[in-house]
């Protein structure tokens, strides 16, 4: 008997889930939506400032695109589950629960990561910017950092209310990410936008330019450690989703 | 093999199963019980989907929530209908024994096998989507059995199944059963009769009997039944009753109205029927008292709640049968 196999299965099952018609062409719409930012902003400005752009780069994919993907793979891991009259059957296998939980997870990352990715290529050719090679591998790595700890993120709200995932992960995404992770205190260095930002500006070798009030919401540590620090959050966070989804019970379906 | 002991289910402050103590060895078991009398509570239980709120459930000797050893040994058939509709019932079935630990291709062999078993070759590659209610539910049962487990679980199995598609079932369940063991929860007493299982019947979350199907029917054979009529002559009709012995217990309605307690419906009408030609007595209306599951249910909770008469009538229960009547 080996989990291994479990989460694969999930992780398998869940992304031949995903490549519906529908789901396929709402990916496609989503990623071309930063590049038709993009070029509408080039068109509007006429010149596109490399640093601005690089910016907006960091909203529309890492942040926003990122998060909204996650949002739809990873939130219904439990509610999609008990929608379809699922979950009796994966509950009762043995370690059914955290290989849905980390096959999901994996499916998840995987799903939305390809989809940036591909955004990104949309975008850079859309933004026309000079050492865009460069930018790729940056972006990449912000992308792939995103996914796996906005998905562990996502993942508690999914097991704690499967019913209310979606909502739940939004007020997460404002509060945590977006309030405290842009407070200037310890309280951010547990949220995952400190560290992207802060590997953004590493990366893009802005420490030195930016503005005495903007350093203040960025982490000068190297970026490995921003690196693992986000491993760290997303590995403390499943552990967490994992040993509530292992004691949660719902009542089970009764036939129709 | 599973054992219960004081468990109590509880969701909120409903009550799933109540104070239930049962042991249950080796073999064909069958949990019967009206709708929402805690059945597939019951089966959460054992299954390891549930943890009792109090009391102790054990299979194979081990708490089954949370156990992957336990799990690893149990298959489950639920009854709800299986809504994942793009998956094929090979993709399902690979899905789910991938998901009890075995490789890929170890997985695909034990569904294709599984899938054979049930009957479902031919259409082992069509969408969930378009099988029959009858095919997905044999999906769900080569995906209980394709990990080879020793104690099978099913919950109301044969709901929407075809008489062709649940004899072969049966079959298949009776020939599971001779090796390994099986707990099959239905409403329906034939369809566990079927399965030559031992049974428990359970109401309101209790158990309130159990034993043989045998003991059962004996314990339905002893339930009085009720046959009420109308005849233009009602007090001549309930002397015939009481002269025949078959009566157990006469109330008058009104005019016209009579309903007369038996042990032995059949004769008693035939009886009744017999002397009305003979004598010309016209009998506007007859109807035969309620021997239906639901009457055995409710004469089954009197026995329990220590309540000897229904109707009038007070039947004893059979020696042997384990009844719980009076705890």
């Amino acid at each position: 008997m080996n989990a291994g196999h479990g989460i694969l299965a999930v992780a398998s099952f869940q992304l031949r889930r995903l490549l519906t018609p529908q789901r396929v062409i709402l990916a496609a719409l989503g990623a071309a939506f930063p590049a038709a930012v993009m070029l509408a902003v080039r068109r509007i400005a006429g010149h596109l400032d490399r640093d601005f752009a690089v910016v907006l780069l960091y909203a529309l994919l890492p942040e926003a695109l990122c998060l909204l993907g996650l949002l739809v793979t990873m939130c219904p891991v439990v509610a999609d589950e008990l929608e379809r009259n699922t979950w009796q059957h994966v509950a009762v296998r043995p370690w059914g629960r955290w290989s849905l939980l980390l096959g999901t997870f994996l499916a998840a990352v995987s799903w939305t990561a390809t989809v940036a990715l591909f955004a990104l290529g949309l975008t850079l050719v859309a933004a026309g910017l000079p050492g865009s090679g460069r930018l790729a591998a940056v972006f990449a790595a912000l992308i792939l950092v995103s996914c796996i700890g906005r998905a562990a993120l996502f993942a508690l709200p999914a097991v704690i209310m499967p019913k209310r995932a979606i909502v739940a992960s939004v007020a997460v995404a404002l509060v945590v990410e977006y309030l405290a992770g842009f407070l200037p205190a310890v309280v951010n260095q547990l949220t995952v936008s400190l560290r992207l930002r802060s590997l953004l500006v590493r990366w893009m070798g802005w420490e030195r330019a930016l503005p005495t009030e903007l350093a203040l919401l960025v982490d000068t540590q190297p970026a490995w450690v921003q690196i693992m620090a986000v491993v760290a959050l997303a590995t403390v966070m499943l552990v967490a989703a994992g040993v509530i989804l292992a004691r949660r019970q719902f009542p089970p379906a009764e036939g129709s | 093999m599973i054992s219960l002991q004081h468990a109590t289910k509880l969701y909120g402050t409903v009550i799933g199963v109540n104070d239930l103590t049962v042991e249950l060895d080796p073999g064909a078991h069958g949990l019967l019980g009206p709708n929402g009398a805690g059945k597939t509570t019951l089966l959460g239980l054992v299954t390891g989907q549930l943890r009792p709120t109090m009391g102790r459930v054990t299979i194979f000797g081990e708490e089954p929530f949370g156990n992957p050893r336990v799990l690893a040994r149990i298959g489950y058939c639920p009854a709800a209908d299986l809504l994942e509709r793009r998956a094929s019932p090979r993709e399902w079935v690979t899905y789910l024994v991938r998901l009890s630990g075995r490789a890929f291709h170890a997985a695909s062999r034990a569904a294709a096998t599984a899938i054979e078993r049930v009957g479902l070759g031919a259409v082992a590659d069509r969408p969930l989507a378009t099988l029959s209610k009858g095919m997905r539910q044999r999906t769900k049962l080569a995906g209980a059995i394709a990990h080879d487990p020793d104690l099978l679980v099913l919950d109301e199995p044969f709901i929407g199944l075809d008489p062709v598609a649940r004899h072969d079932l049966v079959t298949l369940v009776r020939g599971w059963a001779t090796s390994r063991s099986l707990l099959v929860a239905s409403h329906l007493l034939h369809e566990i009769e079927a399965l030559d299982a031992g049974l428990a019947v359970i109401l309101g979350g209790r158990l309130v009997a159990s034993g043989g199907v045998e003991e059962i029917h004996a314990l339905v054979d002893c339930l009085p039944a009720e046959i009420r009529l109308e005849a233009d002559r009602p007090r001549r009709l309930a002397e015939i009753a009481c002269a025949s012995g078959l009566a157990d217990g006469l109330r008058f309605e009104g005019a016209a109205g009579l309903t007369i307690g038996t042990h032995d419906p059949q004769a008693l009408t035939a009886a009744l029927a017999a002397a009305a030609a003979v004598e010309g007595i016209a009998i506007t209306s007859l109807i035969a008292g309620d021997r239906s599951l639901e009457g055995i249910f409710d004469r089954l909770v009197q026995l329990h709640r220590g309540i000897g008469s229904g109707g009038g009538l007070r039947p004893a229960a059979p020696a042997g049968v384990a009844a719980e009547a009076g705890r």
